[in-house]
C-alpha cells in the first residue's frame, strides 16, 4: 500500500514538473496574428475553395515549386482550373504552373484574358515588416503594386481574392467570392507581419567557412560583386537613399530578356511581364536575399532554378546591358565568384532557418506553449526550417559538420513530434545542436 | 571616379520608380463602392451625381458636407459598378454617368484639387 502511494506521489510529482505551464494572460497582438493565420490558411471567402494558403503554404517557406506542387492530390484548390469548367480557360496555365510553378496574373487589366496576362511565381511572405517599406509607399508582390487600395500590405488580400479565388470569370464581388472585411484585412496583415525576420542582418558577418566568407566580400565589394548597392545586408532595400528614394524599390535588371526562358521554351503563349504600372516601365522590385537559398525558383518569373544560377545572371549580358546593370557599371564574376557569393547566400539562409528553428522550439522547451496545437504546429514548422538548412547547404557541399549537428536536431524534433513524455527535453536538445550546427557557420561574440 | 559615381548617381535616379501610386490599379474594378481597401472612408469622395458637365468633362457630386467639382482627365477611369444587382463590373464613360446615381471618386494623389484617378458609378443593372 505504502508503496503505492509512493509511486502514486511520484506520478503526480512527475505530471507536475512536465504539465504545460499556465497560459499567459492574452496578448492582443497575439490573438490578432493568430486570428489572421486561420484565416490565412482556411478562409475561402466564399470563392473557388483556395485559401491564402494555397499558395503559400506554411510547409513549403509559405511558396510552391514544381516540386511541392507534384505532391499535391489533383483535387486541391490550386488546380481549380482543372477541374472547374469556368475557370478551364485564361484563368491559370494548368501546364506552367505544374512545370514551372507559374500563376496567371491580369496585371494590366481584365480586358483581354486571352493575350493579357503574365506568368509568375509566387514571392514567399517571410520578413515583410522589413521588406515593403519604401520612401514611395509600401511595395508589395513582384513588381511593387501587388496590392489594390491604397496599395499596402493590409490590402493585398482584396486583390488576391479578385484575381485567383474567384468561382468565374466575371469575379463578382458576393456572386464568385466575398471581399475581406476591415477586420480579416487587420488580422491578416497582422499575420504576414508576424512571419520569419523581424530585424535586418547586419553585415559582414565573422563567417568561419573559407568559400562562404569570400563570398560576402565579394557580396559587399563595390568593385566585383556590386550586390549591396540594391540587397543592403542582403535584404531588400537599399542601403544609401538612391535619387532621395529609400527602402524598397523598384529597377529593371533585365530579367525578362533573358535569352531561353524555361516557359518560353514549352512553346505555350507567354507575354512579356512589363512589370510595374499599367502599361508597365518595365521595374521589378527588390526581393531580400536572406531567404532566397530555399525559396527558389528564382525572380518574378521563375526563370531560374537554383542560386548559384540566379547569382550567375547578374553576370550575363541580359543584366549588363539592363538599366540596373548599366547603372552600377556592369558586374563580371568568374565561376568561383559565381559560387562563392552562392554560398555566402546559402549559408545566410541557414542561419535563417536556425534562428526560426530556436524560436519554434524554445517554447516547447521552455513548455510554455498554450495549447497542444500550437506546439505540433511549432515542432512540425522548426522540423521544415531544419531540414531546409540541412539542404541548403548540403546542395552548396558547406559544413558538413553543420550538416551533422542539424541532421541530429532533425532526429530530436522528430521525436519530439510524434512523442510527448519527453518532448521538452527533445526539443532543448535540438536546439543545442542548432546551436552548435550555427556556431560551425558564424563566429558567436 | 568622381565623376563616374556622378553618373551612377545620375542613372540611380532615372532607374528609381516616380512616386505617383504604388497601388495595383486592375482588380479596383471589381471593389464595390464603399470598400476600396484604405482608400474608402478616408481618401475617397463618397456621394450621389448631381450634375454631368458633358462640355468640360466634370462632374459635380454631392454629399452629406456639400458639392463638389470633380474634373475628369485623359486618365481618368469610370467604372461601373454592378455589383449590388450581380452583375458583372465593367468599364465605363462619362455618358454613363447620370444624376443620382451613387458614386466613389478617387483623386489623383489623394488630393481633391487634382483630377479623379477613378470614379465608381453605381448601377441598378
Amino acid at each position: 500500500m505504502k508503496s503505492l502511494v509512493a509511486v502514486s506521489c511520484g506520478i503526480l510529482m512527475w505530471a507536475a514538473c512536465h504539465l504545460p505551464a499556465p497560459s499567459p494572460p492574452p496578448d492582443p497582438g497575439a490573438e490578432l496574428i493568430e486570428k489572421g493565420r486561420n484565416i490565412f490558411f482556411n478562409e475561402t471567402f466564399a470563392g473557388n475553395g483556395r485559401t491564402c494558403g494555397s499558395c503559400h503554404p506554411a510547409e513549403n517557406n509559405l511558396t510552391i515549386d514544381p516540386a511541392f506542387i507534384a505532391s499535391l492530390p489533383k483535387d486541391n484548390p490550386l488546380f481549380v482550373a482543372e477541374f472547374n469548367p469556368a475557370l478551364k480557360t485564361n484563368f491559370e496555365n494548368p501546364r506552367l504552373m505544374r512545370e514551372f510553378g507559374l500563376i496567371l496574373e491580369n496585371l494590366d487589366g481584365f480586358g483581354d484574358l486571352a493575350n493579357r496576362f503574365t506568368m509568375r511565381g509566387v514571392p514567399h511572405t517571410l520578413g515583410l515588416r522589413i521588406s515593403v517599406t519604401s520612401s514611395d509607399g509600401p511595395r508589395t508582390g513582384w513588381s511593387g503594386d501587388g496590392a489594390p487600395g491604397d496599395g499596402s500590405l493590409r490590402s493585398f488580400a482584396t486583390g488576391a481574392v479578385i484575381q485567383h479565388f474567384t468561382k468565374t470569370l466575371n469575379r463578382i464581388p458576393g456572386v464568385d467570392f466575398r471581399l475581406p472585411t476591415a477586420e480579416e484585412l487587420d488580422a491578416l496583415e497582422a499575420f504576414q507581419l508576424s512571419l520569419g525576420r523581424q530585424n535586418e542582418l547586419v553585415l559582414p558577418l565573422q563567417l568561419r567557412g573559407t568559400v562562404a566568407k569570400r563570398g560576402q566580400e565579394l557580396f559587399l565589394s563595390p568593385t566585383v560583386g556590386k550586390c549591396f548597392r540594391c540587397h543592403g545586408n542582403a535584404g531588400a532595400n537599399v542601403p544609401n537613399p538612391i535619387g532621395g528614394r529609400s527602402g524598397n524599390l523598384n529597377f529593371n535588371t533585365g530579367v525578362e530578356n533573358l535569352p531561353d526562358q524555361p516557359q518560353d521554351l514549352t512553346g505555350e503563349p507567354v507575354p512579356p511581364d512589363d512589370g510595374f504600372g499599367t502599361p508597365g516601365d518595365g521595374t521589378f522590385n527588390t526581393p531580400s536575399l536572406v531567404e532566397a537559398a530555399d525559396t527558389g525558383p528564382f525572380f518574378h518569373n521563375n526563370a531560374i532554378e537554383t542560386i548559384e544560377g540566379a547569382v550567375a545572371f547578374f553576370n550575363g549580358a541580359s543584366f549588363n546591358n539592363s538599366p540596373a546593370g548599366r547603372a552600377v557599371g556592369g558586374i563580371i564574376l568568374d565561376g568561383t565568384q559565381v559560387v562563392e557569393i552562392a554560398a555566402f547566400l546559402r549559408v545566410i539562409n541557414v542561419l535563417e532557418n536556425i534562428r526560426q528553428s530556436i524560436e519554434l522550439l524554445k517554447p516547447v522547451a521552455q513548455r510554455t506553449s498554450s495549447t497542444e496545437e500550437k506546439i505540433r504546429r511549432s515542432v512540425g514548422q522548426a522540423a521544415q526550417e531544419t531540414q531546409d538548412g540541412i539542404r541548403v547547404l548540403s546542395g552548396g557541399g558547406l559544413h558538413p559538420q553543420a550538416v551533422q549537428h542539424l541532421e541530429e536536431a532533425l532526429r530530436l524534433i522528430r521525436k519530439a513530434e510524434h512523442g510527448f513524455l519527453f518532448r521538452s527535453k527533445q526539443a532543448e536538445e535540438a536546439i543545442q545542436q542548432h546551436e552548435k550546427a550555427r556556431a560551425e557557420l558564424v563566429a558567436t561574440s | 571616379m568622381i565623376k563616374h559615381w556622378t553618373i551612377i548617381g545620375l542613372l540611380g535616379i532615372l532607374l528609381a520608380v516616380p512616386t505617383a501610386g504604388l497601388a495595383q490599379k486592375t482588380t479596383e474594378l471589381f471593389i464595390p463602392i464603399g470598400q476600396s481597401p484604405g482608400l474608402s472612408g478616408k481618401h475617397t469622395l463618397i456621394g450621389k451625381i448631381a450634375q454631368v458637365n458633358a462640355p468640360d468633362n466634370t462632374l459635380t457630386i454631392a454629399d452629406a458636407t456639400g458639392t463638389y467639382s470633380v474634373s475628369i482627365a485623359s486618365g481618368s477611369r469610370i467604372y461601373l459598378d454592378r455589383s449590388k444587382a450581380g452583375l458583372p463590373n465593367s468599364q465605363g464613360a462619362l455618358t454613363d454617368c447620370n444624376v443620382g446615381d451613387p458614386v466613389e471618386v478617387k483623386f489623383v494623389d489623394n488630393a481633391r484639387s487634382k483630377p479623379a484617378e477613378w470614379i465608381k458609378v453605381q448601377k441598378a443593372r
